[in-house]
């Protein structure tokens, strides 16, 4: 309407215009003021010592494990969000399409007794499982969806991927039974391994080192392959690019592969971590994940891969060292409470997420 | 002009308002029935009577209402529940033959909704119940959340009984909260906290014990009782926790409870939440040795689907049929029944449903009023009256005597067992289980009185 | 027009064979999921057409519309023959009834238990309704014939004339709606004292024959007759222009058409009975989360995720300042709900403003998932043990009392209906009041362009803050209703679907229209408390629907007229915002990142 006009507005005169001081002067309050107090409750547990060395170290470990599943599964996120701008608020269902697919899989496996007799080759099928149904299902929306509201607004992307995800999590209720189901493992999984004098267990140990492949993987696949470097020129202006030759819808497809195959191997760490699946299991960590996304710095790899080792450390570590010392019944309740905390206070410094530019002049 | 306009139409509506809401309290208040009062020469007047009766024509189906948890993972509950129902109905002609029979004549057909085990499926699964006027009475709810000042209120308010296979928690009988036309053939909760606290503390011998409640007024009732109980014994409660029942992750907290010592950690809370703690608490070393115990809500067969190997050792309460009771014929009967007709239960409390289907239709056959054409009709509150006499009635799961504020197994004692998985009745694989402990304990006991 | 037989190029039975696929692939989806075993019971004519049936032959029906329907290629609508609709309606109804055959010979094949270990809904039940209570053959082929004839109707009318078009299709959803709605309706009718007999079966619940004729031919007819007359009027408009509309209160027909709705809806308890009241009841709730939701969204253009939060707000502020004092808090103040309701607005404006504060610079989605953070934490807060002293926990709070006037008591569910209907009102008329107001004008400015808006001395901040009060105010009244509708509240019921419900309500009526949020709230709320069938999928609809509506009409189905125009530039302010945050980044990060703005 008038981008020129717009430039011309030196920032400062817009700033002054819009109150700015008082505003900030609460912000920096509030800031310091959950700085603070998470600063004496740590102090306080820490002082009440109740919790042994080992069990932090625990925590930390389980943050860390979670914070993986989290990582992937803001991974794609990021990368669609770098691509086209939307929140896929399908995502988790994308996730969860491959944790079924993979699950019924697992069953006849079980059944068959090749679970437990070759679990590498039985574990390497239900990724590939996973990755497919995953896939399938975000080739799906892009095609169905997302495809034909490329110019939209803002809210049109959001509202149709929120009814997207609604569809897809009753459509696997009505498919499959909405009562959540033991997703067989194989038996050598259980248990744990040793690694540098502290007991980790497989099924964790398992999960951050393929989440870690992943992440690096995936790295060197949109820095270096050409297919990547297409995909960085459409997240930075796609008109140019296509007038570049690239072919942006190809690319937008491959970005939703992308962002499948990792959901779908995210799928496969869940299963072997927490061993069930259900219909509704992919909207909770898929909101985690998003929030994960955002935390990092959305649209990039770091980012997310940030993001979600964060988010599962204030969730597993937080609530015990944040508020035992303050007495407060049942802390892990407020988990939740405290990722999202910690979340609105960077938005409010760095509103691009913590690896995102920080210009706290934006109007 | 234009606000006048404004203002011309909301004084209409105004108006319309208060003359719409005159009219309808008249049509909204009667909308029950208030049929004839058949011939018979009876003292009760149906047009007169406070609640009227409920009327059924020469061979019009009588209708009892479910209000069960039929959907989601409490499935198992709701439909186990209906099961004992149709059972019940079946019987009605004095055999299982899987062909129902009739009361007074009448055939009996049933109006499912389900309770979705929350607040909201309660209120409008009650609300449409109660303004149904050819709704006899109602059996349910499933979850003490979906009845808890909901469902009982609604169907009270209507003169409409509401009678449950399986709520136990105590504030639906407590004198403070009870609602006039409420009953249940479930234990009292209290009762089954004491057994549990008695089981750990005299049998299992532990001293020291933790809590997780998922946030419904079942567990929270359950945990609460459990700690009175356990520290009137001499018990310390170490953590008290609580969780929500979607939530997948349960190491942090796990972690967390080891930290206080417990030598067993309490959880009555529903699937897949028991499975889940019983599988990640295989994972927390400070956990080793911890033993796990749920009640009759972990106690369905989704927990061994779900936990497989890693519920083996949880221990599991619920309620038993009474040992010796003059109806094991009829339980024997029963049992192979609805092995017959359903394949194996999927909890506890499809016995209760049954009984509480023929408590309530024992009460209609004293009090029903059949016309010579064929009609019946019951008399609301002389039904309530009638049901809430009965008295040393011969029921599946025990003798039941109701008292005025609800409970109908308060006086008999109640006998809860406790399991150890994976030799548990409601696990597919061992359905005949026996108890390694149990206790009978009526309520007055269990409370000390 | 001109007849071609090719559509787009490509010609017309490929194009036929793919809906046909479509439409198979469809009827499969309808049965897998449960749809059509749980519609099965319903009939909505004679004891013929049940609803499963229906549903069954509504995708070729859909499928063969779709492949004939003009459209605009090089310049010119193009059509085809009516003959020719008719056989590749034909053939695309067989070939998706065709797919489906294949799939009940597949599940007849397989042994029963591969399938239904995976696929729930695949029983013996759902292949006999399938295959219309016949053997597999016959079932099979009657399958295949009805949907042909779906497929040739469809294609039927995808090309006749507009004008004849709109009242076959109008009688058809008419008769649909009265057949599904056949409780209500038929309640209707008997409070009025009209006889049904002739109108709806007492045997099967359904229409009877003679009724859906009727029904069919009169709603037809009025459609003829209103669409004449509609364009006779337009004819003289054009001779003399009619100023811009601006909803209601211009025209003095669309004056007598507010009325007219008033007082249906003033009417409608009355003819409804106690249980469909309750189901308005709830609508009217969702009606006032709406109309303040519209202000945050529609007007103000805030995407706002949370606002279950100021729901809850306004319901726990009512439970705890109106309860009895064995409610599970530990406050016991025991006011009456309408000494408590300006408090309750004070409480929610305050946390509105707090909460609105820091984060209303956020753009688009990020405000979105802040808000949505917002929502949750309010939700974890009252279940929470913390502060279960105060709010009662996972319990929640009972005891609350109904306020009475009158000798009525409000949790009656007429009065109920009344009080909601009067709050909804008031919310309206003040949403209507500050849309032409100077602070509409302003809002309007701020969603258009916000930058441009700032430079004219609009205070962005200033009217940011002001939609969230409006929009927490007004979220708090519904929140206090619902705490008087039950007299208790559980934390269950404070989840993130109430926000979306909210936000569904609004998209599907037209964002910033008044009017369509209350056509959105009658169809997501009302529709599936009146059919309870639908209940089972109430939120898989709202999926569909929604996804449905953004991509064909996003303005929603009463738009509000600038809000169409807005919606169809292209509004790229947060792309600019983030182009620019991107500058900064290329310079700050290696080549390793995605590009892009992280931001």
């Amino acid at each position: 309407m008038a981008g020129a006009a717009r430039e011309a507005i030196p920032r400062r005169a817009v700033g002054r215009l819009s109150g700015l001081p008082t505003r900030r002067i609460i912000q920096w309050v509030l800031g310091i003021a959950v700085v603070v107090g998470a600063a004496l409750g740590a102090s306080k547990t820490l002082a009440l010592n109740t919790f042994s060395a080992s069990a932090w170290r625990d925590l930390v470990v389980f943050g860390v494990a979670q914070g993986a599943i989290y990582a992937l599964i803001a991974l794609g996120y990021s990368m669609v969000y770098g691509v086209l701008r939307m929140i896929n608020f399908a995502h988790g269902e994308v996730f969860m399409a491959g944790a079924f697919s993979s699950y019924f899989v697992a069953r006849t496996l079980d059944h068959s007794g090749f679970l437990d007799d070759n679990p590498i080759v039985a574990l390497l099928i239900l990724l590939l499982v996973a990755m497919a149904g995953s896939v399938g299902v975000a080739v799906l929306l892009e095609r169905v969806a997302y495809r034909r509201l490329r110019g939209a607004t803002r809210l049109v992307p959001l509202i149709t991927a929120i009814g997207a995800s609604l569809f897809l999590q009753n459509t696997a209720r009505g498919f499959f039974g909405a009562q959540t189901r033991g997703y067989p493992t194989p038996q050598i999984l259980g248990g744990s391994w040793t690694i540098f004098g502290v007991p980790i267990l497989r099924a964790q140990v398992i999960v951050i080192v393929v989440a870690l492949v992943s992440v690096v993987g995936l790295s060197l696949f949109v820095a270096r392959t050409r297919t990547g470097k297409s995909m960085r020129a459409v997240a930075e202006d796609k008109e140019i690019a296509s007038l570049m030759g690239i072919d942006v819808d190809r690319v937008i497809v491959t970005t939703f592969v992308i962002g499948g195959m990792l959901a779908g191997v995210a799928a496969i760490l869940f299963a072997i971590v927490f061993q069930v699946v259900g219909p509704f299991m992919g909207f909770i960590p898929g909101i985690k994940a998003f929030t994960a996304a955002v935390l990092g710095g959305i649209g990039s790899i770091a980012g997310a891969a940030l993001g979600g080792l964060l988010l599962g450390l204030l969730e597993s570590v937080g609530p015990s060292l944040f508020l035992t010392g303050f007495h407060i019944p049942g802390p892990n309740q407020l988990r939740d409470v405290i990722a999202f905390a910690i979340l609105v206070l960077v938005l409010i410094f760095r509103p691009g997420g913590i690896l995102g530019a920080g210009d706290a002049e934006k109007v | 002009m234009r606000k006048s306009r404004w203002l011309t139409m909301v004084a209409l509506v105004g108006v319309l308002t208060l003359v719409a809401a005159a009219c309808s309290k008249d049509n909204g208040g009667g909308g029950g029935s208030t049929g004839s009062s058949g011939a018979s020469g009876s003292a009760i007047d149906c047009d007169t009577v406070q609640f009227g009766c409920v009327v059924y024509g020469p061979g019009e189906p009588i209708r009892v209402g479910t209000l069960l948890a039929i959907s989601g993972d409490v499935a198992t509950l709701g439909v186990d529940s209906v099961h004992g129902v149709e059972l019940a109905i079946d019987h009605l002609d004095g055999k299982f033959d899987a062909t129902p029979g009739q009361l007074l004549g009448h055939d009996v057909t049933l109006q499912q909704e389900d309770d979705l085990c929350s607040k909201e499926g309660g209120q409008s699964g009650a609300t449409k119940l109660a303004a149904d006027p050819t709704i006899a009475f109602v059996i349910g709810t499933s979850c003490s959340s979906a009845a808890l000042g909901v469902a009982d209120t609604i169907l009270s308010d209507k003169g409409t009984i509401l009678i449950s296979p399986s709520n136990t928690a105590a504030g639906l009988t407590a004198p403070s909260q009870h609602q006039p036309f409420y009953l249940r053939t479930a234990q009292n909760d209290a009762i089954q906290a004491k057994v549990v606290s008695d089981f750990v503390f005299t049998k299992l011998g532990f001293t020291k014990a933790a809590t997780i409640h998922d946030e419904s007024p079942y567990a929270a009732g359950l945990t609460g009782g459990f700690k009175t109980f356990f520290e009137g014994l001499g018990g310390t409660v170490t953590d008290e926790e609580a969780i929500t029942s979607t939530d997948t992750d349960f190491k942090p907290l796990l972690t967390s409870i080891a930290q206080t010592h417990p030598q067993l950690i309490y959880l009555p809370d529903f699937n897949p939440a028991c499975a889940l703690i019983a599988i990640q608490a295989q994972d927390i070393p400070d956990l080793k040795g911890v033993a796990l115990m749920g009640s009759d809500g972990c106690g369905a067969s989704t927990f061994f689907d779900q936990a497989g190997s890693a519920g083996d050792g949880f221990y599991l309460s619920g309620p038993i049929a009474s040992p010796g009771s003059t109806t094991s014929a009829l339980s024997d009967e029963y049992n192979a029944a609805y092995k017959d007709q359903f394949g194996s239960p999927t909890a506890d409390f499809n016995a209760n449903a049954f009984d509480a289907f023929n408590v309530v239709t024992d009460a209609i056959k004293t009090v029903a009023i059949q016309g010579s054409d064929g009609s019946l009709s019951i008399p609301r509150v002389a039904l309530k009256d009638a049901v809430f006499q009965t008295v040393d009635f011969a029921g599946l799961s025990g003798t039941l005597t109701c008292i005025s504020t609800g409970d109908c197994q308060a006086p008999g004692a109640v006998n809860i067992g406790v399991y150890q998985a994976p030799d548990a009745p409601v696990n597919p694989a061992t359905p005949d289980a026996k108890p390694i402990f149990n206790e009978q304990l009526t309520l007055a006991e269990a409370l000390g009185q | 027009m001109p007849r071609r037989s090719e559509v787009d190029g490509t010609p017309l039975t490929r194009h036929a064979v793919r809906a046909g696929l479509m439409g198979g692939v469809g009827i499969v989806y309808l049965a897998l999921v449960g749809m059509i075993q749980a519609f099965s019971g319903t009939s909505l004519i004679g004891d013929v057409a049940t609803l499963a049936r229906l549903l069954i032959l509504f995708p070729p029906f859909i499928a063969g519309y779709v492949v004939v329907r003009p459209r605009v290629q090089g310049g010119e609508t193009v059509t085809v023959a009516p003959i020719r609709a008719l056989t590749v309606g034909a053939v695309t109804g067989l070939i998706a009834g065709g797919l489906t055959a294949a799939g009940v010979a597949l599940v007849e094949i397989l042994p029963e238990e591969t399938v239904r270990n995976i696929f729930v809904a695949v029983t013996t039940q759902l292949i006999d309704i399938v295959t219309f209570d016949r053997s597999t053959v016959q079932g099979i082929a009657i399958l295949i014939i009805l949907a042909a004839a779906s497929g040739a109707l469809g294609g039927f009318l995808g090309v006749i004339r507009l004008r004849i078009r709109r009242p076959i299709a109008v009688g058809i959803i008419v008769v649909l709606l009265l057949g599904m709605l056949q409780d209500v309706f038929r309640v209707a009718l008997i409070q009025l004292g009209v006889p049904t007999a002739w109108l709806y079966s007492a045997r099967f619940g359904g229409l009877t024959y003679l009724g859906g004729v009727v029904v069919f031919a009169v709603a037809a007819a009025a459609t003829l007759v209103w669409a004449d007359r509609r364009r006779l009027a337009r004819a003289q408009d054009e001779e003399e222009p009619a100023p811009d509309s601006r909803g209601v209160g211009q025209r003095p027909t669309q004056m007598l058409i507010a009325v007219g709705i008033f007082v249906v809806l003033a009417l409608l308890p009355v003819l409804l009975g106690t249980f469909l009241s309750s189901v308005l009841g709830r609508v009217g709730l969702f009606l006032l989360m709406g109309l303040g939701l519209n202000i945050v969204v529609g007007y103000a253009g805030l995407l706002d995720l949370g606002y279950v939060a100021f729901f809850a707000v306004g319901a726990y502020t009512t439970g705890v300042l109106t309860a009895a004092p064995d409610s599970g808090s530990s406050i016991h103040v025991g006011l009456g709900f309408f000494e408590a309701a300006p408090i309750v607005i004070v409480i929610a404006v305050v946390t509105g403003v707090i909460i609105g504060g820091p984060v209303l610079r956020l753009r688009g989605d990020y405000l979105a998932i802040v808000t949505l953070g917002f929502g949750e934490i309010a939700r974890v807060l009252v279940t929470s043990d913390w502060l279960k002293p105060f709010l009662g926990g996972a319990q929640g709070l009972i005891g609350i009392p109904a306020p009475s006037i009158l000798g009525f008591s409000f949790r009656d569910p007429q009065p109920f209906y009344y009080l909601a209907l009067a709050f909804c009102a008031v919310a309206a008329f003040i949403s209507w009041r500050l849309a032409t107001s100077r602070v509409g004008r302003a809002w309007t400015a701020m969603r258009e362009d916000e930058q441009v808006a700032e430079a004219m001395g609009v205070s962005t901040v200033k009217y940011k803050l002001l939609a969230f009060a409006c929009g927490a105010g007004i979220g708090s009244l519904s929140g206090a209703l619902f705490a008087v509708q039950i007299g208790s509240l559980a934390p269950s019921s404070f989840s993130i679907l109430i926000s979306i419900q909210a936000l569904a309500i609004i998209i599907l009526g037209g964002m910033g229209s008044i009017p369509g949020v209350i056509v959105g709230g009658l169809v997501l709320i009302g529709l599936p408390g009146f059919l309870s069938e639908f209940q089972e999928f109430q939120l898989l609809i709202y999926g569909a629907v929604l996804v449905t509506i953004m991509l064909l009409r996003p303005q929603g189905l009463v738009p509000n007229v600038r809000r169409m125009r807005e919606l169809r530039e292209d509004e790229e302010a947060q792309d600019q915002w983030a182009k620019d945050l991107d500058a900064d980044t290329r310079r700050a990060f290696s080549a390793e990142s995605l590009g892009g703005p992280p931001a």
